[in-house]
């Protein structure tokens, strides 16, 4: 006798039950969103029993990945009114998609940060409170206070991962979100490569992880949010590197390591004393010089921005972004901090009852259009490859440092010559990465973990492209 | 989420209601008798266990996975989904939401038919009928008769802490903590937080190791009556081990289960 599985009553009750997201809400055409793990849609309500907006987040590929689960059970979980709140989880049993239903959070700090780089760029100031940086930080800041009271690493924070709500009862309120790669920490952990093939961009990457660090903590978080807390000052990304040469597992990443010397100066072994316990510091040793750093500090680079080293702001940052992770501050130490006590006092609505200045949320066009509009980029970007490839071999040739900076700066004045024919593209700037070689071994790779992979290639050059934009606008 | 247990599902949705469970279980109740299907379920807690242990997961996927299957039944009749296809879902899901990497379904697939046969033959005299996309499609049933609520607070953190509390005894620490394991044969963890569990499984072990730690009990800031209703749920367990022969007995307990049924003919 075969056996059955599943009761014929049962399944049918259940199915009765289960409501379809397509029969609650209007989402098509509504694509606002486009990440590594999915595509957010803006949804409304069919029914009309309210007429505010929500975001549908379907899950990319099929299935409950551990990414989708992890997001799940801990969103499940968390409550505090700077995390994202997950109202509701739709599962399509037909095409088997996952969908999270969220409230819609019109802003987020990467299209920010965006506008105010190409106002800038354009000469025209943008009208915002001027507490506005300080209420965001200090928001950022509870949000992962809670979350790290909790238990619960973020570990991809970056401005596409920090939304802010637009009008409504919430208004100028931080939300942040893509909990797909946070974990609990409170378990004995695994390595980080051993568990999942993914990687945060490198841009908000803590030394520590640069270096071969194996576990995640709570200080690469705040390493993070001192990254983005700087470019809310400065409209900047303050590491932004290029990032052509991901593609491999080892978290040893030579050209960022040198984009942070370079505003940080070198790391003393008075400053970060255990740094010798990096399991890639022999390689740091190898490939580094300090001495090419001797004219390099924060408090320069700050100065260069116009935030004077004798700032409150300045203070903070410089304890958010200490090398050693050990002396890094907490998000709670960080809260007391001085900065927030100064006025202007921070506010709950971040544009403090002012108008907001920023544009809604538009709506992406579908994949076709946007797969073409990459791959042509792409063509560009392989063409641009080639010439820099050029470009380093002559520098690595001359020994001046003064003659290297005239080439970089020739180099990015033909790219942004070539890019201006672009166009714009709606992709975050920074994404994530899947790694290719740490596959499980003896586990083949099913085809449509490689068409992810695929796509995931995509993006990144999409991605690097959009880094490149962004030197143009600014 | 370690910190934040009275704010947890668990807590809020999860600590059912002595009540409650015998409402649910009446269809089943019709059928077997309260110890029969006791010992249903103290069987597919070995195979979730063995399972685990085939696939080399911690003890705490182990449990979660043992736990998202007591709750299912506890909201459904053993008629709605094949226990045995459910058993292995189970530890995919929390093997998933314990960040113990994925398992990849055709190793799920075979360490299932191999346990079965190695260890459960007396049990199952056929072999393992399921295959990848069965378990993939239990799995969004068990989802959402979870009600998303993935993350199970276990007693073995807690264990371990009042363990250290009394002075670390090692003999006492192995024995409290197999006293959890067995725990998850009864229905607490579906009527008491974990922490008093704990305590419950911590108080037997002391019992049986003769020593005397009274006074310490006494200490503690719960609700002993509880914690004496715990221990009650395991010494019965105990009790009825003593008369039990699983490999004699399993065949025709299965047998008599509740099935799926059909769709009805026409
Ligand atoms: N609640 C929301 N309201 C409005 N827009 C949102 C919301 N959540 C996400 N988005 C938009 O969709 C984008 C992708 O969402 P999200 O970051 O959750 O996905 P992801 O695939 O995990 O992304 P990532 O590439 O950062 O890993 C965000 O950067 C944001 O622009
Ligand atoms: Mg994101």
């Amino acid at each position: 006798m075969t056996s059955l599985m599943m009761d014929y009553e049962f399944k049918m009750k259940t199915q009765n039950e289960r409501v379809k997201v397509e029969d609650l809400f209007d989402y098509e055409g509504c694509k606002v969103g486009r990440g590594t793990y999915g595509h957010v849609y803006k949804g409304r309500r069919k029914d009309g029993s309210d007429s505010r907006d929500y975001a549908l987040k379907q899950i990319e590929g099929t299935g409950l990945s551990m990414s989708a689960c992890r997001e799940i059970a801990l969103l499940r979980e968390l409550k505090h009114p700077n995390v994202i709140n997950l109202i509701r989880v739709f599962l399509s049993h037909n095409d088997r998609k996952v969908w999270l239903l969220f409230d819609f959070a019109e802003h987020d700090l990467w299209h920010i940060i965006k506008f105010h780089r190409a106002a800038k760029a354009n000469k025209k100031p943008v009208m915002v409170p001027k507490g506005m940086v300080k209420s965001l930080l200090y928001q950022i800041l509870d949000g992962i206070h809670y979350l790290h009271s909790n238990w619960v690493l973020h570990r991809d924070l970056k401005p596409a991962n920090i939304l802010v709500m637009g009008e409504g009862p919430e208004r100028g309120r931080v939300k942040i979100a893509d909990m797909g790669f946070a974990r609990l920490f409170n378990a004995p952990l695994k390595p980080l490569a051993d568990l999942d093939p993914v990687v945060v961009t490198f841009w908000y990457r803590a030394p520590e992880l640069l270096l071969g660090a194996r576990h995640y903590t709570k200080a690469i978080d705040i390493w993070a949010i001192g990254c983005i807390f700087a470019e809310l000052l400065t409209s900047e990304p303050i590491f932004h590197c290029r990032q052509e040469d991901i593609k491999t597992s080892n978290p040893y990443h030579h050209d960022q390591l040198d984009r942070i010397f370079n505003v940080m100066g070198f790391p003393l072994e008075k400053d970060w004393e255990d740094i010798k316990k990096m399991p890639e510091h022999p390689t740091l040793m190898k490939d580094f010089k300090k001495n090419s750093y001797m004219n390099c500090s924060l408090v320069k680079y700050m100065d260069r921005h116009k935030i004077k080293p004798d700032s409150k702001a300045f203070h903070l940052l410089q304890k958010l972004l200490l090398m050693d992770p050990n002396k890094r501050i907490t998000s709670e130490q960080a809260m007391q901090d001085a900065y927030f006590s100064e006025d202007p006092l921070p506010t709950q609505d971040v544009f403090a009852g002012c108008p907001i200045p920023y544009p809604k949320r538009e709506f992406l066009t579908d994949d076709d259009q946007e797969e073409k509009a990459e791959n042509k980029q792409r063509q560009n970007q392989q063409q641009q490859q080639q010439q820099q490839q050029q470009q380093q071999q002559q520098q690595q040739q001359s020994q001046q440092q003064q003659q290297q900076q005239q080439q970089q700066q020739q180099q990015q004045n033909q790219q942004q010559q070539q890019q201006a024919s672009n166009g714009d593209n709606h992709g975050n700037p920074a994404k994530r990465v899947r790694l290719s070689g740490t596959t499980h071994p003896g586990q083949a790779i099913p085809i449509s973990q490689q068409q992810e992979f695929h796509q995931q290639q995509m993006m990144y050059n999409s991605g690097s492209q959009q880094q490149q934009n962004f030197q143009q606008r600014f | 989420m370690a910190g934040n247990f009275w704010q947890s599902s668990h807590h809020q949705q999860w600590l059912l209601d002595k009540q409650d469970l015998v409402r649910e279980r009446q269809h089943d109740l019709s059928i077997l008798q309260e110890d029969e299907y006791q010992k249903i379920f103290i069987f597919f807690a070995s195979v979730i266990q063995t399972l685990g242990e085939q696939l080399k997961l911690r003890q705490q996927v182990i449990a979660t996975a043992t736990v998202y299957f007591k709750r299912f039944y506890a909201k459904n009749s053993l008629k709605c989904i094949d226990p045995l296809l459910l058993a292995p879902t189970c530890i995919f899901l929390a093997s998933k939401v314990e960040e113990f990497g994925v398992i990849s379904n055709s190793r799920l697939i075979t360490t299932c038919q191999t346990v079965i046969k190695n260890k459960f033959s007396y049990a199952y005299t056929q072999e393992f009928p399921y295959r990848t996309n069965h378990i993939l499609e239990c799995e969004f049933y068990l989802l959402e008769n979870l009600d998303c609520c993935l993350i199970v607070y276990q007693p073995y953190r807690p264990l371990l802490q009042l363990v250290q509390d009394i002075g670390q005894e090692d003999q006492l620490l192995t024995l409290a903590w197999r006293i959890v394991n067995d725990s998850l044969r009864t229905d607490v963890s579906l009527l008491y937080p974990p922490y008093q569990i704990a305590i419950g499984c911590l108080q037997i072990a002391c019992v049986i190791l003769q020593k005397d730690h009274k006074a310490w009990f006494a200490e503690l800031n719960v609700d002993i009556e509880r914690i004496q209703e715990i221990a009650r749920y395991i010494i019965n367990l105990f009790e009825l081990w003593k008369t039990y022969d699983e490999k004699k007995e399993i065949q025709g307990l299965l047998n008599k289960m509740p099935k799926p049924k059909p769709a009805p003919q026409r």
